[in-house]
C-alpha cells in the first residue's frame, strides 16, 4: 500500500499539451530519408551534404542528405548506438565528433554490409558536398572521400568574428559557390546549374520562414503555447525539407493551432508554466524525451535557444531573384552562420531575457562538439550579473548516449530550479 | 653547448620569465601567434616580435571557469594563463579559426584579459582553387595593415623580404640539426630537439640562430651510446608540445627518435618561403603547399597516410609513434585512416595521447614495451 502511494506521488505533476500539427513531421522526415534509399535503388544519383550545401543539390534535382538532419533523425529513431559501435570497431575515438563517428559508422556498415535497421541507414552517396561552417564538416567529407572515393567538393563558410567582416566573407563564399561548387556540380550532372529551380525553392522557403517567424512571436507570451522542443521538431521544413509547398501549409496550420491555444488560454505546460528557460547549444536529439521530462517535472518550458534560432531567422532578406546572393547574405548579413558564436550570441541572449521573460539558462555542452561551447560559462556570468537570472551547464552530447549521465543532469537541474525558485520568490 | 641547452630548456620550461627578460632588453612589443599557420614573418617585419602561443608549465585551475575540461590542453592552458594574468607579458595576440576551439578563444581572452592588441584573421581551410589564394592574400593584407597600425611602423617590401630571409635561415639551421639526428640516432634526445625547436618559437630568430649554430658545431662531438636502438619517427601532435616525460619514455624503452613530423618539430620548418617575387604571395604559397598533408586543411585527395608510408620508408624507420593531442578534432577525425594505411603497409604504429596534465606513465610504458618488442 505504502509503495503504491509513493509511486502515485512520484508521477509527474506536469504534462505537455502536444500540438496536433507536429504529428505531420514524422511521416515527412521518414519519407525524406526513405526517399534517398528509394532513389538510389531506382538508379538515381544521391548526394550527402556535410554542412548546409544541400540547396544546390536540390536545385539540380539530386536527392540529398543533410548530416545534422540525419543525425537528429537517427537519434530520434533510436538508431545511433549500433552505428557508433561500428565506427568504434574501426578505431574511431570517443572524443571525436559524434556526428562524424555516426557517418563513419554508416560507411563501415556499407563497406561491411552490417545489419543496420534499414530506416536509419543511408544509401552510398554518388557525390559529397561539404560546407565548412564547422571545421568538422570538412574533416567528415575528407574522411568519406578516403573511404568511398566518390566525387567530393568542399567550400569554406567561416563564421565571422565581427560585423565589419560580413561583406568580405560574403564575397568569399559567393566566389566559392560560383567558381568551385556550382561548376563541380554542373560537371557531375552534365548540365547547367538550374538557378530558376533554386529561386523557386527560396521563394517557398521565404514564405514558410516568414510564417514560422510569426509562430516564434508566440514564445513571447506567458504562458507560451509551445516549447522549444516543438520548434526543434519543426526545423526540417525550413531546412532540409525546404522548398516543398506543404512546408508553407505546415506553418500556417501551426500558427492557427497556436492562436487557437492562446484564444482558449491553453499553455504548452499543463497545469501551469512555472519557469521559462533559455536553452543553449544543440537540441539533444537522442535524449529529447528524458530531458524534456526532467524539465517538465519542474514545470519548466524551454523557450528560446541560439542554435534553434539559426535557420533562416531573417527571411525578409531572401530575394528569390538573386538566389546565390541571398543564400550567402543569409549566412552572414542575416546572421545564420554567426548567431551562435559567442560574440553575437551574447547580445542575442541579452535581448531574449526580457523579450521572452526568461527565468534561467541551461547551457547544453556537447562533449564531442566543441562548436560554440567555449564562452558559455562567460555568458552565464554576464547574464547573471546583468539580469540576475541563474544558469547551469549540462554536459552530455548531441547523440552519443555514453556521455549522457542522468545523475549529473538531475543534480544540476535541481540546483538551477532551486535558485530560480528562490529568486522568483524574492522578486514577488 | 651545455650552456646553450640550459638556456633553451630554461626558456621552454618558463617562457614567461624568459620572454620578459629579452623583451626588457630589446624593448620590443611581443605578439603571441596562434600555432600552425600564421606567418610570423609579417609580425616581425612590422617591427614587433612574434612568439608562438605555448602550453603552460602548470595544471589548469582558474581557466576551467571559462573553458570546459573536454577541450585540448593548449586551449585550456592559454585561457588559464590569460585569466591568471600570466599572458601579461604579451602586448598582442593573433588568432584564427584553426579549429572549433581556436574559433572561440578570442571571445574569452577579450572578455577576461584583453591584451593591447587582439586580432583575428581568416585562413581558408581548402587550398586548391584560385579563390583560396586570393582570400588568403586579402587576409594577409588586412593583417599587415592591422600590424602596422599597432606598431606605428610601415612595413616595406624590403623589410618583409628581410624577415623572410631571416626565418628561412633559421629553418635551414633546424633542418641541419635534423639531418645530424638522422645520421646519428641518439645524438640529440627527443626532448632536446623539441626544446630546441620550441625555443625558436619563443625568442627572436636573430638570437636563436647563434644558438643553433653553436649546437650544429658542438653536438657532433657528443659520445653516443653504441647500444642498438629501434628507429622510430614521431607523427602528429598538432599545435602543442608533448610532455617531455612522454618522449623520455620512448627512449627509455629502447627506441631512438630519428625524425618527426610534429608541429613543434619537422612541420614548423619543413618549407621555406620563396625569397623572390611578391613576399606576401610567397607567404600565402607556403600555407597553400600540400606537403606535409595537414589534417587542419581541407585536402581530400591528399592522404596523410600515403605521405607517412613514403616518409617512413625513406627514413628506414621501424615504426611510427603517433602523438595525438587529446581533444584535437582535426587529428581525431583523420587518425583512424592513417592508422589503417600504415597497417596496410605493414608499418608498426602506436598511438599515445598527449595531455596537458600528468598522465599515467606506467600504462604508457607498458604499451611502449609491447610496441618495441613488435618492431625489434
Amino acid at each position: 500500500m505504502e509503495m503504491e502511494r509513493e509511486k502515485r506521488e512520484e508521477k509527474p505533476k506536469y504534462k505537455f499539451n502536444r500540438l496536433e500539427t507536429l504529428k505531420l513531421i514524422g511521416p515527412w522526415v521518414d519519407a525524406h530519408w526513405d526517399g534517398l534509399r528509394v532513389a538510389k535503388k531506382e538508379g538515381k544519383k544521391v548526394a550527402w551534404s556535410m554542412g548546409p550545401l544541400f540547396p544546390i543539390a536540390y536545385a539540380m534535382d539530386i536527392p540529398c542528405h543533410f548530416h545534422a538532419g540525419y543525425a537528429a533523425y537517427c537519434g530520434g529513431r533510436k538508431g545511433v548506438p549500433p552505428l557508433l559501435e561500428a565506427a568504434e570497431a574501426e578505431g574511431h575515438i570517443l572524443d571525436a565528433c559524434s556526428y562524424h563517428r555516426l557517418h563513419m559508422g554508416v560507411i563501415s556498415a556499407i563497406e561491411k554490409k552490417l545489419p543496420i535497421r534499414e530506416e536509419v541507414m543511408l544509401p552510398t552517396p554518388d557525390i559529397v558536398l561539404s560546407a565548412r561552417l564547422c571545421t568538422e564538416h570538412t574533416h567528415q567529407s575528407d574522411a568519406i572521400y578516403r573511404h568511398l572515393k566518390v566525387p567530393t567538393i568542399a567550400i569554406d563558410i567561416i563564421p565571422a568574428h565581427r560585423e565589419s567582416d560580413f561583406k568580405m566573407l560574403e564575397n568569399y563564399t559567393k566566389r566559392q559557390l560560383t567558381e568551385v561548387a556550382i561548376p563541380f556540380l554542373e560537371d557531375f550532372c552534365g548540365r547547367k546549374f538550374d538557378y530558376d529551380r533554386l529561386s523557386e525553392l527560396l521563394a517557398v522557403l521565404k514564405k514558410a520562414s516568414e510564417i514560422r517567424n510569426e509562430c516564434w512571436k508566440f514564445f513571447e507570451l506567458v504562458p507560451s503555447p509551445w516549447t522549444l522542443w516543438d520548434w526543434g521538431v519543426s526545423i526540417a521544413p525550413v531546412f532540409y525539407l525546404m522548398g516543398q509547398p506543404k512546408t508553407v501549409d505546415y506553418f500556417q496550420q501551426l500558427k492557427a493551432e497556436l492562436q487557437q491555444r492562446v484564444d482558449q488560454g491553453i499553455g504548452a505546460v499543463h497545469p501551469q508554466e512555472n519557469f521559462r528557460v533559455y536553452w543553449d547549444g544543440w537540441v539533444p536529439w537522442s535524449f529529447l524525451g528524458p530531458i524534456s521530462r526532467k524539465l517538465l517535472s519542474f514545470g519548466a518550458n524551454p523557450i528560446v535557444g541560439k542554435y534553434p534560432w539559426e535557420f533562416f531567422p531573417h527571411p525578409e532578406g531572401i530575394d528569390p531573384n538573386r538566389p546565390i546572393d541571398s543564400i550567402v547574405e543569409q549566412w552572414y548579413s542575416y546572421m545564420m552562420s554567426t548567431r551562435s558564436s559567442p560574440e553575437f550570441a551574447l547580445p542575442f541572449i541579452e535581448e531574449s531575457v526580457e523579450k521572452y521573460h526568461l527565468d534561467g539558462m541551461i547551457m547544453f555542452a556537447s562533449r564531442t562538439c566543441r562548436l560554440w561551447n567555449l564562452g558559455e560559462q562567460d555568458i552565464i556570468d554576464e547574464i547573471e550579473r546583468k539580469y540576475g537570472i541563474p544558469g547551469v551547464v549540462l554536459e552530455a552530447d548531441m547523440i552519443d548516449p555514453k556521455f549522457f549521465s542522468e545523475g549529473q543532469i538531475d543534480t544540476r537541474l535541481q540546483a538551477l530550479f532551486e535558485m530560480m525558485e528562490a529568486r522568483k520568490r524574492r522578486r514577488r | 653547448m651545455e650552456q646553450t641547452l640550459n638556456q633553451i630548456f630554461n626558456l621552454v620550461t618558463d617562457p614567461y620569465t624568459g620572454i620578459a627578460a629579452w623583451k626588457e632588453r630589446l624593448q620590443k612589443k611581443v605578439v603571441g601567434c596562434m600555432p600552425m599557420h600564421l606567418p610570423e614573418e609579417l609580425v616581425h617585419a612590422a617591427g614587433l616580435q612574434p612568439v608562438v602561443l605555448w602550453r603552460s608549465n602548470e595544471p589548469v585551475t582558474l581557466g576551467h571557469a571559462h573553458v570546459y575540461t573536454f577541450n585540448c590542453g593548449l586551449t585550456r592552458s592559454v585561457v588559464d594563463d590569460a585569466v591568471k594574468g600570466k599572458l601579461a607579458v604579451l602586448d598582442g595576440i593573433i588568432t584564427y579559426d584553426l579549429c572549433l576551439q581556436a574559433r572561440e578563444l578570442p571571445f574569452i581572452i577579450n572578455r577576461n584579459a584583453p591584451p593591447a592588441y587582439l586580432e583575428t584573421v581568416y585562413i581558408p581551410g581548402p587550398v586548391t582553387a584560385p579563390v583560396y589564394k586570393d582570400f588568403l592574400l586579402e587576409n594577409f593584407r588586412n593583417l599587415k595593415a592591422s600590424l602596422e597600425k599597432f606598431s606605428g611602423q610601415t612595413m616595406t617590401q624590403d623589410a618583409l623580404r628581410q624577415s623572410i630571409a631571416l626565418y628561412n635561415r633559421q629553418r635551414g639551421l633546424l633542418r641541419q640539426l635534423y639531418a645530424l639526428r638522422r645520421q646519428t640516432p641518439g645524438l640529440i634526445r627527443a626532448k632536446e630537439m623539441l626544446a630546441i625547436v620550441q625555443s625558436g618559437m619563443l625568442m627572436p630568430k636573430e638570437e636563436h640562430i647563434p644558438l643553433l649554430e653553436n649546437l650544429i658545431a658542438e653536438l657532433p662531438k657528443r659520445t653516443v651510446s653504441s647500444g642498438k636502438k629501434a628507429r622510430v619517427v614521431l607523427s602528429g601532435c598538432m599545435c602543442q608540445t608533448p610532455r617531455f616525460d612522454l618522449l623520455d619514455l620512448i627512449e627509455e624503452e629502447g627506441m631512438a627518435v630519428i625524425d618527426d613530423e610534429i608541429y613543434v618539430g619537422g612541420r614548423y620548418f619543413f618549407h621555406d618561403v620563396a625569397e623572390t617575387g611578391d613576399p606576401l604571395e610567397a607567404l600565402a604559397e607556403r600555407y597553400l603547399n600540400r606537403t606535409i598533408p595537414c589534417p587542419t586543411k581541407v585536402d581530400w585527395t591528399n592522404h596523410w597516410g600515403d605521405y607517412l608510408v613514403d616518409w617512413v620508408g625513406q627514413q628506414k624507420a621501424q615504426g611510427v609513434v603517433t602523438l595525438l593531442v587529446k581533444f584535437c578534432p582535426p587529428h581525431l577525425c583523420y587518425y583512424p585512416d592513417v592508422k589503417k594505411r600504415l597497417a596496410n603497409a605493414n608499418i608498426p604504429e602506436v598511438m599515445l595521447e598527449v595531455e596537458h596534465e600528468v598522465v599515467s606513465l606506467e600504462q604508457v610504458r607498458t604499451r611502449l614495451q609491447a610496441f618495441v618488442e613488435e618492431i625489434r
